[in-house]
């Protein structure tokens, strides 16, 4: 645990809130520094546990210990004289000294520290940005619910009675192109059915089941969450203990560690799996139906809650849908609704023993598990869209139930505010906790949803505890994972590990810490990549005369101006305009970082236009059904237009108001004054094609163009891409559980 | 001239600052006042960090500092240049100071008491952090010379 830990705004494990940990900061009575100039005085130091000697006995000790240093030493023999009145002496020289030194690499750990904390800090910025965006569809959908005066909700293609048909039908699995791995795999399913797939999982190649599996597989397990109630209750009075994880976002490695130490599930052994299993991570479906799997396996005993992002909303955006797409091209559709069927099914929660509740994001103050309890979640498809009604009228007070438990997040301070950083869900502080578990009789929540450095944090005053297994989340080495064991009592103590450990502990200190901050960079950087254009604009604008230099300030009110990232853009300045001076900032040397190959090729394996295209079809299906308020299967313009206002409010920079109008003439393509689906959606589509095409054509000229003038990148533009791409390259192999370095925490 | 330098003092602190305010609310919490003043480029002890948090640290809301009460105070500190960083060599001599046979390094037990019980003393996760990049892991020993550079390089 680092001095100045990462971890803030906690309340401390043992100690009471506000307490503060280091017991270097705690005495602040005690004057050291002044008292060790007084020569002679009784020498008052603090001892290693922060306790000032008592003035009797700590001259002895003091003049002992430092007796012992000089005796063995063979120093000067007549400090074996008792020390009483010792002058300005070595001994005084060596204590001035220890001082330097320990403020030396105080100052040292500070500035790693700093380090630390500012690539968290632009990992957490950029995730959040991210969710910021579909949090605002959230917004405006339910603005445009109020607004529309019949909005009745969405609907599927079938009627919400027979949604379910989706699980009933054998829709054709074809089958896909390479190496699958066949089996018979016949249902129920066992043990032995588990330990297949973890072998085939775990495997750096010849991983692909075969579909029919990953449809079967998935098709049961729906069918069996929906047998499940909202909220599970679990019991450990057969087990005497649990075991909860948090966030696991495809990492299929951190999920083999746990079971690997903690072993399979069983009555014995029971497992709460607390939503986030997909997105980010390489193996999300591996981890997907691994779970599903060990769920089917051994029922009672493995509990599974959802995750804000067992949402194709969020899929869509952070990766998962382009996984499976990748993984079974031939079968994606299909695979994804039934995947789908899983996530509208999956419990919204857990309660242990009646006492303790297991929810992903927490929970506000208008939070009633009751109101809960009675929803029929299987509206819900994704959180971020409104729930299939069937034509029935909304429960606007539903849907934001459902958002507040699996989007909230602790906070230190009192009250309960909205939660900015992600856009919806709320920021909830500690008198917001008591009063939920005084309301619900409950002792304590565990909850998931955020990245820890530990794995784990205990919050108002141990009453909220985040759990988060995914261990080098961010990147390699950027935290732990932890996973939760309680006992029959709930005590609950905590096994911290980071999967692949062998891979982190062969590099210096200085690569790892290498390996993230160039995560980071690399990150920002094809962030910035999407407003290349503006930064060189609004660059020029205050370099009249195209010196390439402007201002530390200039830059750095740039920078947020256009990205609205709210990071420390100054101490970020060294990197992302390498080889600049303490006066000005050479800005071209942050463009040219932009246009480097290791960023190019980055944000080319990021998510593309297709992704955002995918999104957009989705909401603007979603759209267009609540403004179809009769279902008539067309809109007229007039009702368009409503919208139109709610949209460019909630989506800025998406279209502007006249693009809108400019669609909504262009949509009417037989001119009959009404626009069906399909008119709908190929507006849009033209232009996000065009649009996409236009990105291309801008790709091409500027390369176009670096190549014509044959301008190479500065060195030490080229030396900065050079290390982020060394420090970022990961080499996959098998995964091996045992290769993780696990530590218990017991809080006591 | 001076008003430029302010401001760009002010930015300097303002963003050290507000690398540790998570909320947006323009508080930090008291433990971290020692790092910031760090970044700024200063090298207090324990006992001038402990000064400034009793300066600044918040009337209404005790264990965090608010950055109305931080700057004008770290500003003064800088300008007064206090807290300034010893110069590597006396570092060196710092460490010199301790070997007085000359030996080039130090060893792990002598160094350890010494940081953990003299001075302003290291906790011991202080001592934990500081091992892996200061022993040599073939001697056993800090050869402080070669780790001074080390960190300097790194700095």
């Amino acid at each position: 645990m680092l001095r100045s830990c990462v971890c803030l705004r906690s309340d401390g494990g043992s100690s009471s809130g506000g307490k503060r940990r280091s017991s270097s900061v705690e005495d602040a009575s005690s004057c050291r520094s002044s008292e060790i100039e007084r020569v002679g005085a009784s020498m008052q130091t603090l001892g290693p546990n922060g306790q000032p000697h008592s003035a009797a006995g700590q001259t002895t000790t003091r003049a002992s210990s430092l007796l012992q240093l000089f005796q063995r030493k063979g120093w000067c023999k007549h400090f074996r004289k008792p020390l009483r009145g010792m002058s300005a002496s070595r001994a005084e020289k060596t204590i001035r000294a220890a001082i330097l030194i320990q403020k030396w690499y105080r100052r040292h750990q500070a500035h790693r520290e700093m380090k630390k904390r500012c690539n968290w800090q632009i990992f957490q910025n950029l995730e959040y940005a991210s969710e910021q965006d579909q949090a605002e569809l959230y917004k405006f959908f339910n603005d445009l619910i109020k607004h529309m005066p019949q909005a009745a909700g969405t609907k599927n293609q079938h009627h919400s009675s027979s949604i379910t048909s989706v699980l009933e039908e054998r829709d054709e699995i074809l089958e896909e192109v390479g190496d699958v791995v066949r089996t018979k795999m016949e249902l129920p399913l066992k043990k032995s059915h588990v330990e297949f797939l973890i072998d085939v999982f775990r495997k750096k190649r010849g991983n692909r089941l075969q579909p029919q599996l990953v449809a079967m597989i998935l098709r049961e397990a729906a069918k069996s969450l929906k047998q499940m109630p909202n909220i599970v209750m679990v019991s450990t009075a057969v087990s005497l203990q649990v075991t909860v994880c948090g966030d696991l976002h495809g990492k299929l490695d951190d999920l083999l560690v746990v079971l690997h130490k903690n072993g399979l599930p069983s009555a014995s052994n029971p497992y709460v799996f607390n939503g986030d299993f997909v997105d980010r991570g390489k193996k999300g479906l591996e981890v997907l139906l691994l779970l599903l799997s060990l769920y089917l396996a051994f029922p009672n005993a493995v509990f599974l809650n959802r995750g804000n992002h067992e949402d194709s909303i969020m899929n869509a955006r952070y990766g998962f849908i382009r996984e499976v797409e990748g993984k079974y091209p031939r079968n994606h559709k299909r695979l994804l609704r039934l995947i789908d069927e899983v996530y509208r099914w999956l419990p919204l929660g857990s309660v242990l023993n009646n006492r303790v509740l297991i929810v992903h994001g927490g929970f506000s103050d208008s939070t009633s598990l009751d109101l809960i309890k009675s929803i029929d979640r299987g509206k819900y498809v994704s959180i971020l869209r409104p729930p299939i009604t069937d034509g029935e009228p909304l429960d606007k007070t539903e849907w934001q139930q459902i958002f507040d438990i699996m989007w909230s997040d602790p906070q230190a301070a009192q009250g309960c505010v909205p939660n900015t950083l992600r856009g919806a869900g709320c920021w909830f502080g500690p008198d917001t906790t008591e009063l939920f578990l005084k309301r619900h009789r409950l002792s304590y929540v565990i909850r998931s949803h955020e990245c820890k450095p530990n794995g784990h944090e205990f919050m108002h005053d141990n009453k909220v505890i985040t759990i988060f297994s995914a261990s080098n989340y961010y990147a390699m080495g950027s935290n732990k994972g932890a996973y939760m064991r309680l006992n029959n009592q709930l005590n609950p103590y905590f096994v911290q590990y980071i999967s692949a450990a062998s891979q982190t502990k062969k590099l210096s200190f200085r690569q790892r810490m290498g390996m993230v901050e160039s995560s980071a960079l690399k990150e920002l950087a094809v962030r910035l990549r999407e407003h290349r254009d503006e930064l060189e604009t609004e660059f020029r604008k205050y370099d009249p005369d195209d010196t390439g230099l402007i201002s530390i300030s200039k830059w750095c009110f740039v920078m947020e101006e256009i990205t609205k990232l709210g990071l420390p853009w100054r101490l970020l300045r060294d990197r992302l305009a390498p080889g600049t001076d303490n006066q000005k900032v050479n800005y071209l040397t942050t463009l040219d970082l932009l246009d480097t190959d290791v960023i190019l090729e980055a944000e080319a394996d990021g998510t593309t236009v297709m992704d955002a295209l995918y999104a957009n079809k989705a909401s603007l299906e979603a759209i267009f059904n609540i403004i179809d308020a009769d279902n008539s299967g067309e809109i007229t313009l007039d009702e368009f237009e409503t919208a139109i206002d709610l949209l460019v409010a909630h989506m800025p920079g998406a279209y502007s108001k006249e693009e809108m109008l400019e669609k909504c003439r262009m949509m009417d393509l037989n001119g009959d004054g009404k626009v069906d689906l399909n008119e709908f959606l190929e507006a849009f589509r033209l232009s996000d094609m065009h649009r996409k095409q236009q990105q291309e054509a801008d790709m091409r000229k500027r390369t176009a163009t670096r190549s014509s003038v044959n301008q190479p990148h500065s060195e030490s533009v080229a030396e900065l891409a050079n290390a982020i791409s060394k420090n970022t390259l990961v080499i996959e192999q098998d995964i091996d559980p045992t290769d993780c370095e696990a530590k218990v925490i017991d809080p006591k | 001239m001076d008003l430029d330098l302010n401001n760009d003092m002010e930015k300097r602190i303002s963003d050290a600052f507000c690398v540790f305010d998570h909320h947006g609310d323009k508080f930090i919490d008291v433990r971290e006042v020692g790092t910031v003043l760090r970044l700024l480029g200063c090298v207090p002890t324990e006992q001038e960090v402990n000064e400034v948090i009793s300066a600044t640290e918040s009337e209404e809301t005790s264990g965090e500092v608010h950055l109305t009460k931080f700057l004008p105070h770290v500003t003064q500190l800088l300008m007064e240049r206090k807290m300034e960083p010893a110069p590597p060599e006396k570092i060196l001599q710092a460490f010199k100071i301790l070997d007085p046979e000359n030996k080039g390094y130090l060893t792990k037990e002598t160094f350890g008491k010494l940081m953990m019980e003299e001075g302003e003393p290291f906790t011991q996760e202080e001592m934990d952090e500081m091992w892996p990049v200061a022993i040599d892991p073939i001697s056993g020993h800090l050869p402080y010379e070669l780790y001074l550079n080390q960190l300097m390089v790194y700095l």
